[in-house]
């Protein structure tokens, strides 16, 4: 006997130093918290070079804030973007800010483009010379010489036709932006705004960085706002930040709300502080080895998981309840023997319902399985093995709110030998499957939106005001070297152009816009030949042009006619910066390419760019939005499938040992989830993945009820153990019903729903009405 | 001694020329409703060192738009108005620019509107100014402050009485353009 507690000691203590050591290693690597709507998103199905597509893309929008000051006047506009770029310049953080572009920038990026005038020829000019429309051309020339306000009348030798003009006129209209003194203003805004963008160096999911960042923003905006200076924002970090600051607000509402209420009620049913302590006890030392598991096992633990988390609670409390009401009448050398079964079939039905979500390619629901099998074990561990030997010398005293749950239950009608309730089951059972039978789903990647709507907002505005493109859109052009990718975006933006004109597609931006393939370059010098050799001649005798003047523009054109402009130059051009991350590969056996969009693509836009695309085997249309939704559909389906697998293997363990008393068990939490779901129809949309998730939740809480009631004959303090584990249940996620994160807010109200259900139900399932002798 | 003269000289000459606001130009100047008249203008091509020249009539209406209508040598209509800049020949439009989207000739096609209509503040935007008056006549310089600007213009010069007489863009690259105006018709 002494040997057995002496092993049962070395087994606690070294257990407990366990939980030690792991919290040390996780608190050493330091938590990094994401917040990121990315994160929570499956993993890709899809090819690598579509990925690294759509990697390079979101990596672009993560690494940028982009900031839109907005002032009554100019001069108030103009002091504040330059004040914000001076206090954003000198942090660690900000590795580069654009809001100004001086004066020799300009000139060299015209400088360096001018010399491949006659093989760079904008889109119009091009059409008109294939259409040999020279009388066009040759109007325009004459109209840019005696037009009272055009400048660069000196280029009549270098370039009479003014293909570079053209040039730089097209170019300039892509933007919405302008160059007013240097700084770069936004067109067409109600009151003078200027924009800036801030490239970062670090992760803008660091908490630092964030706080750095923003903090820089915040005493700018307050110095500003005395001169009614209004800022929009727009960038990841923001969503990172914001995300983190309703997690950690929800956390500690939610979290802290359910403690509290777990706290009274325990103090009113015990009437002691050691076992409220002794529940503090097992559920911290679940909480924390699971959020420290979690953090080894992942780079960052999404906010999602520690929120979701925080309703453990709830849950890894039930093996102590079980364990203190259980003390409560049964001696200390028995109270193993009585509850072991019972622990063991909870924890086995509760751990292959969270594993479940595992099968879920979602990285957020993979974070949340690892934590919650990870902090019920965790707690079971500790209630199995420190629990007894905290226990021993307490006394036997029976529970009066046993008691008067009991009486309270007794209330409720059994199913058994009652035809009217059976008959109410049936038809509500049947009403609610018709439901579900008719029923849509929904899923849709807004559901795992996190942010803010203000946030929301301001990115909208500033979507609008710069035309900026979105990152989840676009066609990605493969093939064996950069000149053939180039090739095949000028054959698709014939297309391209075509949806622009019939006002389909609002804008895209193509490498093919400033860098056309050689193939195309060559076509545009023989083109401008042509136009040289028939129309020079007569164009310089308008101006009454010497010969000489003839033969010096002649020359010129040979000098310069031959300039082509490779990709290897292109890219050492300063004008290249912008465009150049359209280029996804470039390998001496492979290129990649990206065309992307401005602005928001409707139904019939997409339809055809998918149809567009189809034809070339090489050519992808990607819809980020719309993959992932897909991809929540479909796993929606799939986890259906594993979670039914998932209980019918329980569901055949269960029977092994209880035959044909089973239906007990299994009805009330099966009925309870075609009610929860039925009612759901009505209150949102659809169901979706995460309802289903929630359910499990309530599927595995209700059958823990079922075996600990079977296993100890339906006895009052198990009632009082069920019904205490359901109502901290109810706080922890009924609470999360309250959350403004989409997610969990379908969460809460499942488990909301689904937990009231079972507790009325689990009742009508039970065995006899006898008063309990042992309470 | 010579140093205190050339320091004297320096100073009268820049007091002549400085003297000149733009409020001083608000002040004799008028600001008509509307205007129009025949033009006469002059493009100097360094390259060629040669002149294009060309005439023809306009038409000013106060903060709407001004028609230039070129009708020797080419026939070519260019209507300006404070967002858009557009190219007509007969009905047919060839060319609509956005003036924002060319800020050069946004800013050119302003300083017709502003010199024409006397509205000076407008042009203290872009420019720093020096003249003179004399009498009822004056002259003025207008240096670029507008980074943009200065890249292509080095200098402006506007000379008139109640109305604008001639207007003088000079170019960076030794381009320039003298635009003079007569008949005028309030």
């Amino acid at each position: 006997m002494k040997e057995r507690i002496s092993s049962h000691r070395w087994a606690a203590t070294s257990w407990i130093l366990l939980v030690i050591i792991v919290v040390f290693l996780a608190f050493r690597q330091g938590p990094a918290f994401d917040s990121s709507i990315l994160a929570l998103l499956p993993e890709s199905e899809q090819q690598p070079v579509i990925q690294r597509a759509i990697d390079q893309m979101a990596e672009r929008f993560s690494k940028r804030i982009i900031l839109l000051v907005s002032a009554k006047n100019e001069e108030t506009a103009r002091t504040a973007i330059k004040s914000l770029a001076e206090s954003l310049i000198v942090l660690p953080d900000i590795s580069e800010v654009t809001w100004q572009i001086n004066e020799s920038e300009t000139s060299k990026y015209q400088d360096e483009l001018y010399p491949f005038r006659f093989s760079v020829i904008d889109e119009t000019t091009r059409k008109l010379l294939l259409t040999e429309d020279y009388i066009q051309i040759k109007q325009r020339a004459l109209h840019r010489l005696y037009s009272p306000i055009s400048v660069g009348g000196s280029s009549i030798i270098e370039d009479p036709f003014g293909f570079f003009n053209e040039l730089s006129l097209q170019r300039f209209s892509n933007l919405d932006l302008q160059v007013s003194d240097s700084l770069l203003k936004v067109v067409g805004a109600e009151q003078p705004s200027y924009m800036l963008i801030a490239a970062l160096a670090s992760d803008p999911f660091a908490p630092d960085v964030q706080h750095r960042v923003l903090e820089t923003i915040a005493i700018q905006k307050h110095q500003l706002d005395k001169t009614a200076v209004s800022i929009d924002m727009s960038g990841m970090l923001l969503h990172a930040a914001a995300g983190a600051n309703q997690a950690s607000k929800e956390i500690s509402t939610i979290g802290l709300g359910s403690l509290l209420g777990i706290i009274i009620a325990i103090l009113c049913v015990f009437r002691r502080f050691k076992p409220l302590m002794l529940l503090l006890f097992t559920v911290s030392i679940g909480c924390i080895s699971a959020a420290a598991v979690t953090m080894l096992v992942f780079d960052r633990v999404h906010l999602v998981t520690f929120a979701f988390g925080a309703g453990l609670v709830g849950v890894s409390i039930d093996y102590a309840l079980h364990f203190l009401t259980e003390r409560s009448v049964s001696p200390h050398n028995q109270i193993m023997r009585r509850l072991l079964p019972g622990l063991m079939l909870g924890l086995f039905s509760s751990v292959v319902a969270y594993a479940a979500q595992a099968l879920a390619p979602f990285p957020g629901l993979r974070q949340m399985a690892v934590f919650s099998v990870v902090g019920l074990s965790a707690s079971w561990l500790t209630v199995v093995l420190c629990l007894p030997l905290l226990t021993k010398q307490d006394p036997l005293k029976p529970l009066k709110a046993a008691l008067t749950l009991d009486r309270l239950r007794k209330r409720i009608p059994r199913v058994e030998g009652n035809p009217l309730l059976m008959l109410l089951l049936l038809a509500s059972s049947g009403i609610a499957i018709q439901a579900l039978w008719n029923s849509s789903s929904l899923d849709d990647i807004r559901l795992l939106q996190t942010s803010p709507a203000n946030l929301l907002a301001q990115e909208k505005r500033i979507q609008q005001a710069l035309k900026t493109s979105s990152s989840s859109q676009f066609i990605l052009i493969t093939a064996d070297s950069l000149e053939h990718c180039l090739q095949k975006e000028e054959q698709i933006s014939i297309e391209l152009n075509r949806l622009k004109e019939n006002g389909q597609l609002n804008d895209y931006q193509a490498l093919s816009q400033v860098l056309p393939s050689l193939q195309r370059q060559t076509e545009n010098t023989i083109l401008a030949r042509q136009l040289y050799d028939q129309q020079l001649k007569p164009l310089y005798t308008i101006f009454n042009v010497s010969d000489k003047g003839l033969d010096t523009a002649r020359l010129n054109f040979e000098q310069d006619v031959e300039q082509q402009l490779t990709p290897e130059v292109w890219q050492q051009h300063r004008g290249a910066k912008n465009w150049k991350d359209l280029i996804v590969l470039q390998s001496e056996t492979s290129a990649a390419t990206v065309i992307r969009f401005s602005g928001d693509l409707s139904h019939e836009t997409k339809e055809q760019l998918v149809s567009l695309t189809d034809v070339d085997p090489e050519i992808f249309y990607v819809d980020q939005v719309q993959n992932i939704s897909d991809l929540m559909g479909n796993y929606r389906g799939q986890i259906l499938t594993w979670v039914i697998i998932a209980y019918l293997c329980v569901l055949l363990v269960l029977s092994l040992r209880y035959k044909t008393q089973v239906w007990r068990i299994v009805m009330p939490p099966f009925l309870a989830s075609i009610f929860s779901l039925a009612i759901l129809l009505q209150l949102e949309q659809g169901i979706n993945l995460f309802h289903l998730m929630a359910l499990i939740l309530v599927l595995g809480i209700g059958l823990d009820m079922g075996i600990f009631l079977f296993e100890t004959d339906e006895a009052a303090h198990t009632w009082l153990a069920v019904s205490l584990s359901t109502y901290t249940s109810l706080l922890a996620f009924g609470l999360l019903a309250l959350s403004d994160t989409p997610v969990l807010h379908h969460f809460g109200l499942t488990v909301l729903l689904g937990l009231v259900f079972v507790w009325l139900l689990t009742p009508t399932a039970r065995k006899n009405n006898r008063t309990d002798s042992q309470i | 001694m010579n140093r205190y003269l050339l320091f004297f000289l320096l100073l009268l000459s820049s007091a002549s020329y400085a003297e000149l606001t733009f409020k001083q130009l608000d002040n004799v100047s008028e600001a008509p409703e509307q205007l129009s008249g025949h033009f006469t203008q002059e493009k100097y091509l360094s390259a060629l060192d040669t002149s294009l020249i060309s005439t023809g009539l306009f038409y000013y209406h106060q903060g709407q738009m001004l028609q230039w209508k070129t009708l020797k040598p080419i026939q070519n209509e260019l209507v300006m108005t404070p967002s858009a800049i557009i190219n007509k020949q007969g009905d047919q439009e060839l060319l609509r620019l956005d003036t924002n989207s060319n800020p050069i000739a946004g800013i050119l096609s302003e300083i017709f509107f502003s010199a024409l209509a006397a509205e000076w503040n407008n042009l203290a935007m872009y420019f720093e100014l020096s003249g003179e008056i004399n009498g009822k006549n004056w002259y003025a310089k207008l240096l670029p402050t507008d980074r943009t600007m200065a890249q292509v213009i080095s200098l402006v010069e506007l000379k008139g009485d109640t109305l604008l007489r001639e207007l003088i863009f000079h170019e960076k690259s030794g381009d320039r353009t003298t635009i003079r105006f007569d008949r005028l018709n309030q």
